[in-house]
């Protein structure tokens, strides 16, 4: 059990994302959850308990179609309910993307203003370990490259329920993406209302800055501890919001070192990496001690082998090889 | 009480009603038509004329509580609802003061106040949403009912399935029109469907099923009324309508096609809408004459309103995106 009030307890990533619907369920009677199996809280418990606690007019179990569940929810938000629709993997979230993108993200412009979509889509994103291809995608780019929606990804269990809070109050789409990677991992919790959720320092440092979010500031700032015993101090910069994109707060952490490494776990091309990278650049050349390095994913699809799969995505050895890189940088 | 068929007919207050919902689209389209080869409309646009009593009988039958969808052939629908014929071609002239601010054009026409809630020009694509907007009307306890209106075009689409399911499943106060113009751009039905049509399909959902004449506005309205009456109380259904589009997919599209012959858009319109129901409910010819005089000058002022009208200005390109 969570506890509630201005309690610090420690819980998981996935049981904060269901304690901050529960919370919200809770003070606005017009949040209603669409998904597949929720009602059972499969598979990752997510939603556990809330069809109990809510009943089953605000906790629906969709079938697999998730074209119209997504449509469904753009209905119920243009029509004054708050929908948040619960996508398990990322690789199931294309099926619903004419919904999402061509509607959702639209149709507050089309109208000038007229419809307001307050919907919320969670969907995992990274991956889970030994899925495969299809269930281990990372949809950050195309998504926050749609205008029309906030993109946000949760680092940790307290950022996860301050997104979901957030998205819960806004009135446009938000897609809050849940890395898989950290869904079982623990952190202290505690519950706010009317939490912010712009880009905030996740350690501080004056040698180098990395710019991260979902499970890659977790990455990050372990690699950041294994740097310090070496006398390297490394800034962690957590952005969360990936759309609209804090680009003062890159400008801010990029020109305080001057050397700075953007860490992203989809393709290093067209991906999340290269956008940051090139927004540090414009942002702090004038100051940079050092070109801007990315560590991203390999453009391979996810490998189901274990051997395999350890190599695509970013670690805490190879963002400590690129903060060293930086570090290391004599202009000619 | 609930009037009959033959009621209706009777009804010469709805029958002029019907007939000037019907003629000003009639004109709407025509002048738009028009105004698109004079340059004062860009992008394209995609008339309705032929399938007037389609809107007029549909939206006729609604009452304000309920709301509407449509598609990129949707001006009829907008007319119908009421929607001003001076901030409609605005928009289609691409104005500040049309009904989506200039940002929409013809294939995005939007009037919230009214309940008309969008068009979408991605064909099936607002199938989904009606049953969205009745589950939150479902839920709220609001008794409204969601008409959404898709072309045959649309009815291959699988999104359109996944929502008869859904309204099937949780009982939606929603009603599916299927206008059936008999050709998807070039694509005659009999070419891209299998089987016997997208009403009969809906049987398999469990759900209530319509064929109707849409080129009889009465028999719409009347099919309509029965429709909407059931969908309030939590029994969804498909209406197929069918009729046909005189004129091209759109601009870019000759007025007869080069995949049909000219006899059978004759023979169409021999089955025109506004004549069936100037037949049909005895209507003078001096006034059919007065409604038309009527409709056409406000058509005029309208899209002499529209050249006159402020496009928008630069602000307009960064607002309404989000937050």
């Amino acid at each position: 059990m969570i506890a509630t009030g201005s309690l610090v307890e420690e819980v998981t990533f996935v049981e904060a994302v269901c304690a901050a619907q529960r919370d919200a369920m809770a003070e606005d009677d017009s949040i209603v959850l669409l998904g597949q199996d929720i009602v059972a809280g499969f598979p990752f418990g997510a939603t556990k308990g809330l069809a109990e606690a809510f009943g089953s007019d605000r906790v629906l179990n969709t079938p697999i179609s998730e074209s119209a569940t997504m449509g469904c929810g753009v209905g119920a938000a243009v029509a004054g309910l708050r929908p948040v629709v619960e996508v398990d993997f990322a690789g199931f979230l294309y099926l619903g993307l004419d919904q999402l993108l061509n509607n959702a993200a639209k149709m507050r412009y089309m109208s000038s203003g007229q419809i307001r979509v307050p919907l919320v889509v969670r969907v995992g994103q990274g991956p889970l370990g030994s899925f495969a291809a299809q269930h281990s995608q990372s949809l950050h780019a195309l998504l926050s490259a749609t205008p029309g929606m906030a993109v946000l990804a949760p680092s940790d269990a307290q950022s996860a329920y301050d997104c979901i809070r957030w998205a819960l109050k806004q009135q446009d789409p938000v897609v809050v993406c849940e890395d898989l990677r950290i869904y079982r991992a623990k952190g202290p919790l505690r519950r706010s209302a009317a939490p912010s959720v712009g880009a905030r320092q996740a350690r501080a440092g004056t040698d180098a800055t990395v710019l991260a979010y979902g499970a890659g500031t977790g990455i990050a700032a372990r690699a950041a501890d294994r740097l310090s015993r070496d006398g390297v101090e490394v800034q962690v910069v957590d952005l969360v919001s990936l759309a609209p994109l804090d680009v003062s707060a890159i400008a801010v952490a990029a020109r305080s070192t001057g050397r700075v490494v953007c860490l992203a776990d989809d393709s290093p091309f067209f991906g999340v990496g290269p956008t940051i990278a090139s927004i540090a650049t414009c942002e702090a050349w004038d100051v940079l001690a050092a070109p801007v390095l990315t560590v991203s994913a390999k453009p391979v699809p996810a490998p189901y082998s274990e051997r395999l799969e350890a190599q695509v995505y970013p670690t805490e050895q190879s963002v400590e090889v690129a903060v060293r890189q930086v570090v290391d940088w004599v202009e000619d | 009480m609930t009037a009959t068929l033959d009621g209706l007919r009777a009804d010469s207050d709805l029958a002029l009603d019907l007939y000037e919902t019907m003629a000003l689209i009639r004109r709407f389209e025509e002048f738009a038509y028009r105004a698109y080869e004079e340059g004062d409309i860009s992008g394209t646009v995609h008339v309705s004329i032929g399938q007037e009593a389609v809107a007029a009988g549909m939206i006729g039958a609604l009452e304000d509580r309920d709301k509407i969808i449509s598609h990129h052939r949707g001006h009829g629908h907008a007319i119908a609802r009421g929607v001003p014929v001076e901030s409609l071609m605005a928009e289609l002239c691409g104005r500040s003061s049309g009904s989506s601010g200039g940002k929409g054009g013809s294939m995005h026409i939007t009037d919230i106040e009214r309940g008309f809630l969008g068009t979408m020009a991605v064909v099936g694509s607002a199938v989904p949403i009606a049953a969205g907007v009745a589950l939150a009307s479902k839920l709220k306890g609001a008794g409204g009912v969601c008409v959404v209106f898709f072309g045959d075009g649309a009815v291959n689409q699988g999104v359109v399935y996944e929502s008869f399911n859904l309204a099937g499943l949780w009982s939606l106060p929603v009603v599916f029109v299927c206008e059936n113009n008999s050709y998807a751009i070039t694509m005659p039905v009999a070419e891209s469907t299998a089987g016997p049509g997208v009403a009969a399909r809906a049987r398999a959902f469990g759900i209530r099923d319509y064929v109707v004449d849409g080129q009889d506005v009465l028999e719409v309205y009347d099919t309509a009324r029965r429709a909407v009456e059931h969908a309030r109380r939590g029994e969804p259904s498909v209406v197929e309508a069918l009729t046909y589009r005189y004129m091209g997919h759109s601009r870019g599209d000759p007025p007869h096609g080069l995949y049909r012959v000219k006899e059978e858009v004759e023979a169409w319109r021999q089955r025109d809408p506004i004549a069936i129901l100037a037949a049909r409910a005895g209507l003078s010819p001096a006034a059919a004459d007065e409604i038309t005089e009527r409709v056409e000058a406000k058509v005029e002022q309208a899209l002499a309103y529209a050249r006159g009208a402020a496009e928008p200005g630069d602000p307009a390109l960064y607002r309404d995106i989000w937050g």
